[in-house]
């Protein structure tokens, strides 16, 4: 680890030959090829992490093209000699079967809410991780004072249920607003990213390599860009996946009170929002479709998590 | 012993500090204050308003609110006055010293806006049904938890283990609220029908759990109504406690595994231990360390999944209060709440930790 | 978790009531990912009741691997112990009885000494009870008696103020106090084989010598037999009657104590001695064998060594060596030098070996 740029062995040498095939730098291509391209190809050993990308590649593009195909408007509703109390059961006009009530369609809930829970699962943590990576940055590189007050916030944000937190900050300023919603996710997600930046800092500040840098007269801030993140972005990817489906499943439920996006923008929480009432009708496609969706998509984020853990861990075999 | 938990709970105090002051800033920062639940109804006019926010002490700066609501002065006083308790000491000491009463330090959380009842009364209200639901729900997550991962961790590959492992992903990756709402379809939709959907009892057999009523009710009936209870916990525990054991499972069952192949337990083994005592006293306790540290830590998870799973469950608990008072707007109330349950995950992360001391000899105080 | 060996060929008879443990021609295996590893590939020795012998080699001979498989501690799998293998220790053959009987003899009749007293222990436990557990097991006393044995068994390894230590933790105490905790709690049922695996060392050197002593003061006092298993000969001249070399799963040499350090057959003892300082090879410099112990994965073709070896030629890399008799019936040696094949280079080799012992040397690279 002292020097992880200088070749070593045949690997590094196969590493050198096509850093020079690809025509690019030689140091930068080099850095970037033996630790990104070792990790890819353990990656794509994992059957798990593979299975996992190849879902949330589906429901992406789901979310990207599907509502184009199946356009949602909130505010058109089936004809009126179709409104019936009850809803329908999967068929093949509607593979999900309709809602009670409005007698919506399932399928074009689902497809159009894969969209906004997407985006606020995946931007909230963006915003966690920038959020995290600054203030970790800060406290691991200034450290003493400004250190300890920081952790201490990151404590005290620890110590509140955030979720609780959460609903009630979606009440009082989220407004049924998906930007807003997502800023709030982001701004309770970022003090796990924090912490491990911080360590990150903290450990590698004293090695030799920083050390060495240091003294050949390398700027702080190239240390901090080119050595110190690049060492922490492993851990940090590995815990935005446990972000990502945690905002995913916390904004459901969230929107399901009916505290989280408003109902012209389907999510799948609030599209679940009546489903409770119809109980006693025994509409089981309306709930049930919906959360198989979060479930597909908070697995596929998990086994990428576990493929990307797997991956980046010097321990485990290719 | 003693002097380490008094330290930690020295230290525990400027956290607990700075969540009142989160908990503050977050409920006083919302746009339209406090007034903006009238924003929508034509009959409240600006005067109303205004009378209303002098009633209720928000017509005085922020800083002066808060400080009033930690009890640390008493605006109704003039001069030093305000910070001077009745008995000539400073207002924040403790209620015997000061005489003061007013305050959260003094465990006075004011009235709620929603009701104009003590906040004090409405939390001990729903204190206890919360406090049954978690503290099933912590015992059974423990218990399974813990002999589901020892057992997958003796019996590595086997297929309980596998079948295990597709729980834990499962189960992780599962949204609790939906999860109550799919039991409820299963358990008690025109299908099956053999639980109760909600609510802590049987309304048409027994009086609103925690009403005078209900307590002649059950000093008469004290088995059926434990069992009434019991019985409507059945779907609300289950739905908390899944998530949980999915997680903890495999924490467990990886701990275990580490400790199985320590060099004491091959020791153990060369002692002639039988395999039972090898696994069960040498390996487990060993195992164990670890898992009372996560549990510590997976405690807020317990308060945020019990909000989640009263909400479904009609139970009449904090969480339903909580989303009650959210849809009220409410401050008081949510304080009331957030407070008291930020101070017990500090005091479970406590807990955690001096359970971790009790049982490793090497933590030394 | 079937811990025994699965066909049960006929088995041979019985050793004579002198011989308190016999290992026949003993295998083990590790299935591992690509395919199976002999870490112990056909060892036989056995030993007398109350008699000592030393288990010599360099790491990964399979020392370890040969003491864990008597004691019946390794799992199965990875592990697999040959069909054919046969450990006879008290008059019964105890690879093939049911584990719960074995758990009778472990730490009654036979006890282990581990190679890393630091980890060892249970660290969540006191000494005291650690010892007591195995006393109150075995010799079904009850808790104060066995409270009682504990203790005397801890002031037998020298540990002072016994009485107090017993409710000390194991990380309260010194790597040697823990190693003397661990041959007190080997002891503590009287058993009638102590497995020492390389007691010393992961041990200061000054720490080291105490150790040893009490081992051997102790298995004078008990009347124990002891298999001392090292990578150090001086160790064993100190220590014990019998000596068995073993070199990458398999024995090398043995013979008595004398025999093997004074007139050594193998080249790999040889290349031991060579090794080690003394004040007669003074003035020259002192020699290490070249290269490493191959692993199970990757063993060379026929003899083993030969890839090391000084003395090697072309026969060495077509055909294993057998272990073949060079004096009395258990003085055995397996190298090509000591067949037919190897009359002719016999003399030069031995005389290179005294000599490299006198003014020591550095050992030749093999003719080519
Ligand atoms: N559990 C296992 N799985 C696979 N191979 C193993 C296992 N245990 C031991 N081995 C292999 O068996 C060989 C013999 O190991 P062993 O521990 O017996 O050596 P040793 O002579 O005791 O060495 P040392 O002096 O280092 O203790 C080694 O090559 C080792 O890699
Ligand atoms: S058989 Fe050959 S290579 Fe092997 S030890 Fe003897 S001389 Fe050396
Ligand atoms: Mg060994």
């Amino acid at each position: 680890m002292t020097d992880s740029r200088k070749p070593q062995g045949a690997v590094a040498s196969d590493l050198v030959r096509r850093a020079e095939e690809a025509g690019q730098d030689y140091e930068v291509g080099l850095e970037s090829l033996s630790q990104m391209q070792l990790a890819w190809r353990k990656f794509k050993g994992h059957r798990l992490a593979l299975l996992g990308l190849t879902i949330l590649g589906i429901l992406i593009g789901v979310a990207v093209l599907g509502p184009l195909l199946l356009p949602y408007n909130f505010a058109t509703i089936p004809l009126p000699d179709k409104i019936v109390y009850e809803g329908r059961p999967p068929s093949a006009e509607h593979f999900f079967g309709e809602t009670g009530g409005l007698q919506r369609d399932v399928f074009r809930l689902v497809v159009n809410g894969a969209r906004t829970s997407l985006f606020i699962g995946f931007s909230s943590m963006f915003i966690g991780v920038v959020i995290g990576t600054i203030v970790g940055s800060i406290a691991g590189f200034v450290g003493g004072f400004v250190d300890n007050f920081l952790m201490r916030i990151v404590d005290v944000m620890l110590s509140l249920p955030v979720l609780f937190v959460i609903l009630v900050a979606s009440r009082f300023f989220g407004n049924g607003n998906v930007i807003l919603i997502v800023v709030i996710f982001g701004l309770f997600s970022w003090m796990g990213i924090s912490r491990l930046v911080r360590s990150q800092f903290l450990s590698i500040r004293e090695r030799e390599f920083v050390e060495a840098a240091r003294a050949v007269g390398v700027t702080d801030r190239r240390i901090i860009f080119r050595h110190i993140l690049p060492n922490a972005f492993s851990p940090i990817v590995v815990s935005s996946s446990l972000i990502v489906a945690g905002n995913i499943i916390g904004e459901a439920f969230v929107s399901f009170l009916g505290f989280g996006v408003n109902p012209t923008t389907p999510t799948w929480g609030n599209i679940l929002s009546n489903a409770l009432t119809f109980i006693p009708l025994g509409n089981w496609w309306w709930p049930l479709f919906p959360g198989m969706a979060i479930i597909l998509t908070v697995l596929a984020v998990n086994f990428i998590g576990d493929g990307l853990r797997d991956a980046f861990d010097p321990r485990s075999r290719a | 012993m003693t002097k380490y938990i008094i330290r930690r709970m020295i230290q525990a105090i400027p956290v607990l500090f700075g969540i009142t002051i989160v908990v503050y800033g977050i409920l006083l920062a919302a746009p339209g204050g406090p007034t903006a639940k009238f924003n929508q109804n034509p009959r409240i006019t600006e005067e109303i308003k205004e009378k209303f926010k002098k009633a209720w002490g928000l017509d005085q700066p922020i800083p002066v609110q808060y400080c009033r609501w930690m009890g640390f002065c008493n605006p109704e006083n003039v001069g030093l006055q305000v910070f001077i308790g009745e008995t000539g000491w400073p207002n924040f000491l403790p209620t015997p010293i000061s005489g003061a009463t007013n305050g959260v330090l003094h465990g006075d959380f004011g009235f709620s806006i929603s009701s104009g009842e003590l906040v004090n009364t409405r939390i001990v209200r729903a204190a206890l049904p919360t406090l049954i639901l978690a503290g099933v729900a912590l015992f059974v997550w423990l218990v399974v938890a813990i002999l589901m991962g020892v057992y997958a961790a003796i019996h590595r590959y086997s297929l309980f283990d596998q079948a295990a492992t597709v729980f834990a992903y499962v189960g992780f990756a599962m949204p609790t609220f939906w999860l109550g709402i799919m039991l409820i379809f299963l358990f008690s939709g025109p299908g099956l029908n053999i639980l109760p959907a909600g609510g802590m009892t049987e309304t048409r057999l027994s009086p609103p759990f925690g009403s005078d009523e209900y307590w002649v009710y059950f000093g008469q009936k004290p088995l059926e109504a434990l069992s009434d209870v019991g019985w409507h916990l059945i779907l609300p525990v289950f739905t908390l406690v899944v998530v949980n054991i999915a997680g903890d499972s495999r924490f467990v069952r990886a701990s275990m595994l580490e400790a199985l192949n320590q060099d004491y337990v091959r020791t153990a083994k060369a002692k002639g231990l039988p395999g039972r005592t090898v696994t069960f006293k040498h390996a487990l306790r060993n195992a164990m360390l670890p898992v009372v540290t996560n549990i510590g830590l997976e405690i807020p998870f317990l308060f945020t999944g019990a909000i989640v799973t009263e909400t479904i469950f009609s139970w009449p608990g904090i969480g339903r209060l909580t989303i009650a008072a959210t849809n009220q707007f409410d401050y008081p109330v949510l304080m009331g709440v957030l407070l008291i349950s930020a101070t017990l995950v500090v005091l479970a992360n406590l807990l955690a930790d001096v359970a971790y001391a009790v049982i490793d000899p090497r933590i030394k105080f | 978790m079937t811990e025994t060996i699965s066909a049960t060929p006929p088995l041979g008879a019985p050793p004579d009531r002198d011989t308190l443990l016999e290992v026949r021609d003993l295998r083990t295996y590790f299935r591992v990912l690509d395919g199976t590893v002999p870490a112990v590939d056909g060892v036989s020795f056995s030993v007398g009741r109350g008699k000592t012998i030393g288990i010599v080699g360099e790491s990964g001979s399979g020392k370890s691997v040969t003491a864990l498989t008597i004691m019946r501690l390794l799992d199965i799998p990875p592990a697999e112990i040959g069909a054919e293998s046969e450990v006879w220790f008290d008059g019964r053959e105890i690879l093939r009885i049911p584990l719960n009987v074995m758990r009778k003899v472990r730490g009654k009749d036979m006890a282990m000494i581990f190679q890393e007293p630091l980890t060892s222990l249970n660290p969540v436990f006191t000494i005291g009870e650690q010892i007591a557990e195995q006393v109150r097991l075995h010799l079904k006393t009850s808790g104060r008696e066995a409270t009682d044995r504990s203790i005397e068994a801890l002031r037998l390894v020298g540990i002072p103020s016994p009485e107090s230590r017993i409710k000390q933790f194991p990380h309260e105490m010194s790597g040697g106090m823990r190693q003397r905790v661990m041959i007190a709690m080997a002891l503590s049922c009287e058993p009638k084989l102590i497995i020492a695996d390389e007691p010393t060392t992961a041990l200061d050197v000054t720490i080291q010598a105490q150790i040893l002593e009490l081992l051997k003061a102790i298995q004078q006092r008990t009347g124990s037999a002891l298999m001392l298993i090292t990578h150090d000969l001086g160790v064993v001249a100190e220590m014990v009657d019998h000596v068995v070399v073993m070199y990458a799963g398999q024995v090398v040499e043995q013979g008595t104590v004398e025999e093997v350090l004074l007139d050594p057959r193998a080249p790999y003892t040889m290349g031991l001695l060579e090794s080690i300082p003394s004040v007669e090879k003074r003035g020259g410099r002192l020699s290490v064998i070249k290269g490493v112990v191959p692993s199970p994965f990757n063993l060379p073709p026929a003899c083993r060594f030969e890839p090391r070896c000084p003395y090697a030629w072309d026969l060495c890399h077509e055909e294993a060596p057998p272990l073949s008799r060079v004096g009395s019936a258990d003085r055995l040696a397996r190298c090509h030098l000591h067949t037919s094949a190897g009359d002719s280079r016999r003399g030069a080799a031995l005389q290179q070996h005294i000599d490299a012992m006198r003014v020591g040397g550095t050992i030749r690279d093999a003719p080519a």
